[in-house]
């Protein structure tokens, strides 16, 4: 690891100051489990680390019925999954948090950080984009709102400015007859970064499906969402035929990267597949 | 290159030392406190070796800033032990084989008492589950799991 100069600022002018000052010398450290590798690994060398510890601003969760969850930027991952309002109001994203990587990240690791550090093949982007949730990005300028949809730009690039910091996650309040499913593919049992990971969002009034939101992650740069796949199921009674319908429609839309740990062809087929699956699973559709 | 006095507590014990900026976890418990239970294994995050507690919760010391403990309690391998008792998972490693070339052991031990404690009652499929981010490459994991399932049976009646 190359050297470099540690700063613990108490508040987020603070913190977003020493941004401005350092420019692009300086990286924001969280929980540091990605960060930290790309250190050791000399993938990144900054010359001053900005920890953001110490800003009480990007803690904690709360709750209301008006407007929603708030989830601060440095809640880790296990803090997410056993939030009681997180298990009752969002099951998707706990059982989501409950089973990323493994116990020592999730302890480690933060939302926040993992948003910023936009890596591809993690399971939190895409499940929050299917929850339709928002950043709120924060600097001495003042706070901006945008989707998670705007706020990943590309592999590992955000639409963070140099001076700004991710302050917290919004999601709105869950509708009656909302449900959800984030569903991945782990090439082996031990394998912690995800293949491909489908995330699907809906409002439904008994069989029928009334909103769709379908997300495909990890085999993209970027998570995306499947308009042509959303607009299939909705307005129908979701079938096996249906949801068999809606994961070909994925496996043909996706854009799919290709790299050494699966090529193309292979990421749309595995899309289609676990797409199916987590469709089957969400409408009940038991596979015969 | 910042250089930073931090305090911490090790094993009980209350420490202050003077460390760069750099310095790792696992560094500062291996290198600086001697405390060479703690494995250093992949160094990259994956096998769990190096996993000890901070502040009760079971992280990965080569993927932490030494500076990230200042203020807080850590508990390596070395501070299972009490009084010269060995911890219950320590003798039930022990008894059921949970261990070969024992260089996992100190991760899997500090995982295993972090497991049992948010979950007193896991059922074989959970500790398994537990244990996905502490890697053996002797075991084949059966004697391990056998150990912590014993020790939460013995302590709750089967």
């Amino acid at each position: 690891m190359r050297e470099f100069d540690y700063h613990q600022p108490a508040t987020l002018a603070e913190a977003s100051r020493m941004l401005a000052d350092f420019g692009d010398g300086a990286r924001v450290i969280a929980g540091g489990t990605a960060l930290v590798l790309a250190l050791r690994q000399r993938m990144l060398s900054p010359a001053h680390l900005v920890s953001v510890a110490d800003v009480e601003a990007l803690r904690g969760i709360a709750w209301s019925e008006g407007s929603g969850l708030r989830i601060g930027a440095l809640t880790s991952h296990s803090e997410v999954a056993r939030s009681a309002i997180v298990q009752q109001r969002y099951p998707m994203l706990a059982a989501m948090a409950s089973r990323i990587a493994d116990s020592q990240i999730r302890n480690q690791g933060t939302i926040g950080g993992n948003l910023c550090y936009a890596d591809p093949a993690t399971d939190p982007p895409g499940c929050l984009m299917a929850l339709d949730a928002q950043v709120v990005l924060a600097s001495r300028r003042g706070e901006r709102v945008l989707a998670v949809e705007d706020f990943l730009v590309d592999y590992y690039t955000t639409a963070l400015e140099p001076d700004e910091l991710l302050l917290e996650l919004r999601l709105p309040s869950p509708a009656v007859g909302s449900d959800g499913r984030y569903a991945r593919l782990l090439r082996t049992a031990a394998d912690h970064r995800p293949l491909v990971n489908v995330a699907i969002g809906v409002h439904r009034q008994g069989s029928t499906c009334t909103e769709a939101r379908i997300v495909v992650g990890a085999s993209t740069p970027v998570p995306m969402r499947i308009p042509n796949a959303e607009a299939r199921l909705v307005g129908h009674a979701v079938t096996r035929e249906l949801a068999a319908e809606v994961a070909a429609i994925v496996a043909q839309d996706v854009v799919a990267l290709s790299d050494q740990r699966g090529g193309e062809a292979y990421r749309r087929q595995m899309a289609q597949v676990v797409t199916r699956r987590t469709l089957e699973d969400l409408f009940g559709l038991d596979a015969e | 290159m910042s250089r930073h006095t931090i305090k911490v507590i090790v094993n009980g014990q209350a420490e202050e030392l003077e460390v760069p900026a750099h310095r790792l976890l696992s560094e500062l418990l291996r290198d600086d406190l001697h405390l060479i239970g703690t494995k250093r294994g992949c160094e990259a995050g994956i096998c769990g070796a190096c996993s000890v507690h901070v502040d009760g919760r079971v992280v990965k010391s080569c993927l932490m800033l030494a500076i990230h403990v200042d203020g807080c309690e850590v508990q390596t391998v070395e501070g299972l032990a009490q009084a010269g008792q060995l911890h219950p998972l320590q003798e039930s490693f022990m008894t059921c084989g949970g261990l070969q070339c024992g260089y996992c052991t100190p991760g899997m031990l500090m995982t295993a008492k972090a497991l049992l404690a948010e979950n007193p009652h896991p059922t074989e499929a959970q500790v398994r589950q537990g244990l996905s981010g502490n890697l053996c490459r002797c075991t084949g994991y059966n004697g391990i799991v056998d150990a912590i399932l014993e020790v939460a049976e013995a302590r709750h009646g089967a």
